[in-house]
């Protein structure tokens, strides 16, 4: 049997479950054996007259993802979420949480690593359609998803002041894990530090400023990380808080390898991007990015861009959101290198059909 | 040291470590209005903040991570319940990382427990009514008499975590549902000239009140909970209006009042800002300064109105 077939028919019995659970008085099964379920899927057309890929102007099913997430007991939360697209069907993340030592969130399981800002996003969740130029590049356009264990403390400092450690699984490099963390050695445990710091400037405004290292050992002798830093600044006014509003963020990330003398930096980029919010069902954004030494997966994943090297991009979306369930952004990025010589372009217009269904835990602040 | 001056001070530590820590109860509520409950009923032994003021829309209040760091030490903490709160508190509560209050612990109290709920949906529960409320309409603290039920309520979980002090939350509690019973028969007089008069809220949270006090809800501002109205939708309604006779239109701090406005004028009647939740205005500074303000409020919309 297919790993994607039993996929199916897990999710398939999921959706059994509640109707066991409604049924009359005879049923065995209480509520309590249901999960919370639900479902996002995001609906693509784009138009890019640069490619000359197959698929790369008309629709597309960009991705679906089902999330269920239950208390297994006074100590634990298990939570899941299974992402399918039109190849493939995968078990992006599986975890289990507890929140039972003071101060301290402990997560184990697969999931995506608390580095930085973006990373932690999921592709339905993204501000703009196209993730920033430097994640896939450097921690994966979707974030660093490995098998591990994470710890955040609470820091007593007055400020929200949040320090994370993780430790990962041995991973090989590949387009959605571009970092070499394959070293065999007893000693190579891939770990993250990160530090996040959050205050209110006043009582509509926060700013939140970050740092992130993701390190471990690859397969060629090297260690290699990757460096983040991240600056947020986020206005949701208490009076008018779905209707109004304004995020200004920025983040740089830096990939390198290093052993004794050796020291390559093999990427590097950033991002600075501002959203505003019009009005409960608008908004509008401006991002621009820079990243060095780029590499396109673009046969992986047909919204990165198709140039590498020193690459540089401007974007512009409009949203309209009827509500809190559904989106349609309309995205123009325009990519183009600067890496001496004539300039190649990548430009392209993106329509994007956002949809959830059932439960959806909030979106992290 | 000697040995003398080394025995005081074990001695000493161990003095300190048998004396009870001060007995303040740190409790923290997603409502004003249940902070105020909770106030009076803890009086001297407890402190109590609430996470949403009263001018933000209790639906959305943002999640931010400074809003767990003010109930990393909470005792209790106090959810307005019926997923009214389900949309920020399931971030903040882990986040917090408080045992204490973590749903499930002793220290985390579904106020909505005991009150009889409004509007509990029979039937299939669809999206396609608007951001419904699965589980009831939440809105119950705008009847006065709910509140007795919480009073009631926490004083039990304050005399659990804190028994040496049960008798005066049982007395707090008491004496507050003996207050609000003395000040409901006020407001019910003061109301009495307005039974069945119709009102037009902006969204469904008001149905407790107007039961209470014998107000009919003849429509909402917004077409479905959640979804913003648009021009056509207000005039049609305000026609409704006209014909039935509707007047006054209510809305909260955090609605849109450009819209209640546009909707009174049509309807040529009179929008009036009111506060559901304790905060959502200056003079709604605890339960039972919010309630006169609003019967005041209504007295006076009413009497314009005529």
């Amino acid at each position: 049997m297919s790993n994607r077939f039993r996929i199916f028919t897990f999710i398939c019995a999921l959706f059994v479950l509640p109707t066991l659970a409604g049924a009359q008085t005879r049923s065995i099964i209480s509520n309590l054996a249901n999960p919370a379920i639900g479902m996002s899927a995001l609906f693509l057309y784009q138009a890019a007259p640069n490619l000359t890929l197959p698929g790369s102007t008309g629709p597309a099913f960009q991705e679906a993802e089902i999330s269920v997430i239950s208390t297994v007991d006074p100590l634990w939360t298990l939570a899941g979420n299974f992402t399918f697209d039109a190849g493939s069907g995968v078990a992006e993340e599986a975890y289990a949480t507890t929140d039972s030592i003071p101060g301290i969130q402990f997560k184990v399981g697969e999931f995506r690593a608390a580095f930085g800002k973006h990373g932690t996003l999921h592709t339905h969740a993204f501000p703009f359609i196209q993730a920033p130029i430097i994640m896939s590049n450097s921690i994966g356009e979707e974030g660093f998803k490995n098998a591990g264990v994470e710890a955040g403390w609470m820091t007593p400092l007055p400020w929200y002041c949040e320090l994370t450690l993780g430790g990962y699984r041995q991973i090989q490099a590949d387009p959605d894990h571009p970092l070499n963390f394959n070293s065999g050695s007893m000693d190579n445990i891939p770990y993250l530090i990160h530090l996040k710091n959050l205050v209110d400037v006043d009582e509509d405004t926060t700013m939140e400023l970050g740092g992130s290292d993701l390190t471990g050992m690859g397969d060629d002798g090297l260690h290699h990380a990757v460096y983040g830093a991240d600056l947020t600044l986020r206005n949701v006014p208490l009076r008018q808080s779905n209707q109004h509003g304004w995020i200004l963020q920025g983040e740089y990330l830096k990939k390198v390898s290093y052993n004794g003398n050796i020291y390559n930096q093999e990427s590097d980029g950033w991002y600075a991007s501002f959203q505003n919010r019009w009005g409960q069902e608008w908004w509008s954004g401006i991002r621009v990015e820079e990243a060095f030494n780029s590499v396109s997966d673009i046969t992986d994943n047909p919204t990165d861009t198709s140039l590498s090297g020193h690459v540089q991009r401007a974007s512009v979306n409009a949203a309209w959101l009827p509500s809190e369930f559904s989106e349609l952004k309309l995205e123009y990025g325009l990519a183009q290198t600067a890496n001496g010589g004539p300039s190649q372009v990548d430009n392209r217009v993106m329509l994007q059909f956002n949809y959830i269904i059932g439960f959806h835990p909030p979106h992290a602040y | 040291m000697t040995k003398l001056s080394f025995r005081s001070m074990i001695a000493a530590v161990l003095v300190l470590l048998a004396v009870p820590a001060f007995a303040d109860l740190k409790v923290a509520a997603s409502l004003g209005d249940l902070a105020s409950v909770a106030q009076y009923v803890g009086g001297k032994h407890v402190t109590a903040i609430s996470l949403c003021k009263g001018y933000e829309d209790p639906h959305f209040v943002p999640a931010k991570p400074s809003l767990m760091k003010a109930i990393q030490d909470a005792d209790v903490f106090i959810s307005v319940g019926l997923e009214l709160d389900g949309g920020w508190l399931p971030l903040v509560i882990p986040g917090s990382r408080n045992p204490k209050i973590q749903v499930g612990a002793k220290g985390f109290v579904d106020a909505s427990e005991g009150v009889n709920v409004m509007e509990k949906p029979t039937g299939t529960v669809s999206r396609a009514e608007g951001d419904v409320h699965p589980l009831g309409n939440p809105h119950y603290y705008t009847d006065p008499q709910n509140l007795v039920v919480v009073a009631d309520h926490l004083a039990q979980v304050f005399s659990d975590l804190d028994p040496a002090n049960a008798a005066d939350y049982a007395a707090n509690a008491k004496s507050f549902d003996e207050k609000m019973d003395t000040s409901l028969k006020e407001w019910e007089k003061e109301m009495k000239p307005l039974k069945g008069k119709p009102i037009v809220t902006f969204h469904r949270n008001f149905g407790y009140f107007a039961e209470r006090f014998g107000l009919k809800v003849f429509g909402t501002v917004e077409p479905k909970p959640g979804i913003p109205p648009n021009p056509r939708y207000l005039s049609e309604t305000a026609e409704s209006m006209k014909t039935a006779g509707v007047k006054v239109v209510l809305y909260q701090p955090y609605y849109d009042a450009d819209a209640s406005e546009q909707l009174a004028k049509k309807a040529e009647g009179v929008a009036v800002e009111i506060p559901t939740e304790v905060g959502g205005m200056p003079e709604a500074k605890d339960v039972f300064s919010k309630f006169d303000f609003i019967v005041s409020t209504l007295v006076k919309a009413f009497g314009k109105e005529k």
